[in-house]
C-alpha cells in the first residue's frame, strides 16, 4: 500500500493540480473574507446564508475566533474544490486507462484505493494548510478595509489556529471522500462533480427552503458544522417523517 | 508451462467472449496470440491478468492460480489494449510513478528508457508523444518488474517500419533470455517472423495452438514458372499438365504479360518441372518457390470474414430468426 501511495504521489504532483486546487483554495479563502467583511460592514444582522455559504454575525467576527470564520464560512465551497480534484484524480485513471496498468500491478483493489486516498489526503493536508495561510493573511486586512480592527484576535491564537486547521481538513476528507466514491462509480469527474456541486449549491438548498429543520442532519450542513468545529444546530437523531416526505 | 488454462470461459450477458478455453503455453519464446477482431484475445489477457474474473473454467499463469494474480502480479508485465498514461507527466514520471507502485527502485526506470530507445526524450510530457513513442513507452512500463513472463497486445501498433524491426529484435532478444513473450497482433507478417508458438483463437474458440513450424509445414507450396517468351506459355501448360502437374494460370496481367504458370507442388519436384518444361522445348527464364504465408493459413482456418462484423451479422440473423419464429 505504501508502494501505492508514493505511485500516486508522483501523478498528483502535476502543475496543473497542485496550481488549481491550492490556487483555487486560496483564493476562495481571500474572497471569502472580504466578502465577509463588506457584507457585515454594510448590515447589522448576516444575510441569510448563500448556496455552499454562511455568514457569521458581526459578534463572531470580532471575536477571537473572527480570524478563522472565514474558513468555516466557505468550508462548503472549500470542500466542493476538494471534491472535484479528488474526482479528476480518480476519473482520470478511468478515462486514460491506467485503472489497468494499476490493477494488473497490484491486484488487491483495497490497498489502491486506500493508497490513493492517503495520498490524496496528503493533498488536502497542504490544501489546508494554503487555505489557513491565505485566510491569516487576508483577515487582517479586509476586517481593516472593512473599518475593523479586532483587538479579540490574538487571544490564544495558536489553538485557535490549529483546530480551525483540524475543523477544516476534516471536513475537506470527507468532501474529497465523497468526491472519490462518485467518481469511482460514475467513471467520470463530470458526473462526480455535477452530483457533487449541484447537491450542495441547489438540492440542500431547495431541501432546506421546504424544511428548515433539514439543515441539522443535511450532509452539507453537518460537514459544514464539522468544519467551523461543532454547531448547536447539528442533530444526530433521524429525519422526523415529515422531513422524510419532503426528500421523498 | 508458463500459462496452462482448462475450459477458461468468459460470458458477458448473452456474448460468450472466450468459450471453454484449454491450452497450455511452453515457458521461454515468443508465443503469438492471433485471431480476427472480436474473437476474445483481449479477454483472455485480461483474465490472465486478473483483470476480470472467469465465468467458468480456470487458468495458471506462472504455476499460480489467476483466482489469486497477487502471487504472480509482481512476474508478470504487460501492456494491455493501449498504452495508458497520465499524458501531463512526462514518461519518466509515468515510469517512475510505476516503479514505486511495484517497489522498483528508480534505476530501473533508466534501464527501461534505454532499452526501448526513449532515453533523451523521457522528460517530455508523454501529449506530445507520437503513438508509437507512446508504443514504446508502454512496453517500457511492462519491462519494469524484470518479467518472466511478458504479454504484449498490439506492441508494435502505431510504429514506423524501423520501429517494428526495432521491437521484433527486442522481443527475439527478450526471449533468448529465458522469459516468454506472449504476443496478440493483427500484423500476421510480424508474427510469423517472430512467434515460435502460435495460439488462434475465433469467435472465443481454440482454432489452433502449437508451434509455428508445425502449422507451416501443413501450409501449401507453390512452384512459380517463367518461361523465356511470353508466347510459351500455352505450350509449357499443356506440356506440364500431360505431365501429371497440376497447373494454373494466374489470372492477372502482369501473369499474362510475362506468361508464368503456378504449380501446386512440394519444393523438391521443382528439379523435375524444370527437366519437363525443358523436354517439351521451352526454357525457363525463372523458376522460384514459394509457402503460403501465415495470412493465407489464418484466413484459411478463421475465414475471411472480419470478426466483429461477422459476429454483428450472426447476432443480427439470430435476432431476426428470433423475431420471425
Amino acid at each position: 500500500m505504501i508502494g501505492v501511495f508514493r505511485s500516486e504521489l508522483v501523478r498528483l504532483t502535476r502543475r496543473g493540480v497542485m496550481v488549481g486546487w491550492f490556487g483555487l483554495t486560496s483564493i476562495l479563502a481571500i474572497v471569502i473574507n472580504v466578502v465577509m467583511f463588506q457584507v457585515v460592514k454594510s448590515s447589522s444582522t448576516p444575510p441569510a446564508n448563500g448556496p455552499g455559504v454562511s455568514f457569521p454575525s458581526k459578534t463572531l467576527l470580532l471575536s477571537e475566533h473572527g480570524i478563522v470564520a472565514g474558513l468555516a464560512s466557505a468550508s462548503s465551497m472549500l470542500g466542493v474544490v476538494a471534491l472535484a480534484f479528488w474526482a479528476i484524480a480518480t476519473s482520470t485513471d478511468y478515462s486514460t486507462g491506467l485503472v489497468r496498468v494499476l490493477a494488473a500491478a497490484q491486484p488487491v483493489r483495497w490497498r489502491l484505493v486506500l493508497g490513493k486516498w492517503l495520498a490524496l489526503g496528503v493533498f488536502t493536508a497542504v490544501a489546508t494548510t494554503a487555505a489557513l495561510v491565505a485566510n491569516l493573511v487576508a483577515a487582517p486586512l479586509a476586517a481593516q478595509a472593512a473599518g475593523y480592527s479586532p483587538s479579540a484576535w490574538g487571544t490564544n491564537l495558536l489553538t485557535l489556529l490549529l483546530g480551525a486547521w483540524v475543523d477544516l481538513f476534516g471536513a475537506l476528507l470527507i468532501w474529497g471522500t465523497i468526491g472519490l466514491a462518485l467518481a469511482t462509480f460514475s467513471k467520470s469527474s463530470g458526473v462526480a462533480i455535477g452530483v457533487g456541486v449541484g447537491y450542495v449549491l441547489l438540492g440542500e438548498s431547495i431541501i432546506t427552503s421546504l424544511a428548515s429543520s433539514a439543515r441539522q442532519w443535511l450532509p452539507g450542513t453537518t460537514i459544514s458544522a464539522i468544519a467551523s468545529g461543532g454547531s448547536s444546530r447539528f442533530r444526530t437523531a433521524p429525519p422526523s417523517p415529515s422531513e422524510w416526505r419532503i426528500l421523498c | 508451462m508458463v500459462v496452462t488454462t482448462a475450459g477458461l470461459t468468459r460470458r458477458f450477458g448473452s456474448l460468450t467472449a472466450v468459450d471453454g478455453l484449454t491450452l497450455d503455453l511452453p515457458t521461454g519464446g515468443v508465443v503469438g496470440l492471433v485471431g480476427p477482431n472480436g474473437s476474445g484475445k483481449s479477454t483472455l489477457i485480461r483474465m490472465l491478468l486478473g483483470l476480470i474474473a472467469p465465468t467458468s473454467g480456470g487458468a495458471k499463469v506462472l504455476g499460480r492460480s489467476i483466482a489469486s494474480p497477487r502471487a504472480y502480479a509482481g512476474s508478470v508485465g504487460a501492456l494491455v489494449e493501449s498504452p495508458a498514461f497520465v499524458p501531463s507527466l512526462s514518461a519518466r514520471a509515468n515510469l517512475t510513478s510505476l516503479a514505486r507502485l511495484r517497489g522498483l527502485p528508480a534505476s530501473r526506470v533508466d534501464e527501461v528508457v534505454d532499452v526501448v530507445g526513449l532515453t533523451g526524450r523521457d522528460r517530455e510530457p508523454v501529449r506530445r508523444f507520437s503513438l508509437g513513442m507512446k508504443q514504446r513507452l508502454g512496453i517500457a512500463a511492462a519491462l519494469l518488474p524484470d518479467p518472466e513472463l511478458l504479454i504484449l497486445d498490439e506492441p508494435t501498433n502505431g510504429l514506423d517500419p524501423a520501429g517494428i524491426v526495432e521491437i521484433r529484435h527486442l522481443l527475439q532478444s527478450l526471449a533468448r533470455s529465458g522469459r516468454t513473450v506472449v504476443v496478440s497482433s493483427h500484423l500476421l507478417r510480424e508474427i510469423e517472423s517472430v512467434c515460435t508458438f502460435l495460439v488462434i483463437i475465433r469467435f472465443g474458440l481454440l482454432v489452433y495452438a502449437g508451434p509455428m513450424t508445425d502449422l507451416l509445414a501443413e501450409a501449401q507450396t507453390l512452384v512459380h514458372v517463367r518461361p523465356e517468351l511470353a508466347a510459351d506459355r500455352q505450350r509449357l501448360h499443356q506440356a506440364l499438365s500431360t505431365a501429371g502437374w497440376s497447373v494454373t494460370a494466374p489470372p492477372d496481367h502482369a501473369s499474362a504479360v510475362s506468361g508464368e504458370l503456378t504449380i501446386s507442388a512440394p519444393a523438391e519436384h521443382s528439379a523435375q518441372i524444370n527437366r519437363d518444361a525443358l523436354a517439351a522445348g521451352v526454357t525457363l527464364a525463372e523458376l522460384t518457390v514459394s509457402r503460403d504465408s501465415l495470412e493465407t493459413v489464418f484466413l484459411e482456418m478463421t475465414g475471411a470474414d472480419d470478426g466483429e462484423l461477422a459476429g454483428a451479422r450472426a447476432a443480427s440473423a439470430g435476432a431476426t430468426k428470433a423475431v420471425r419464429s
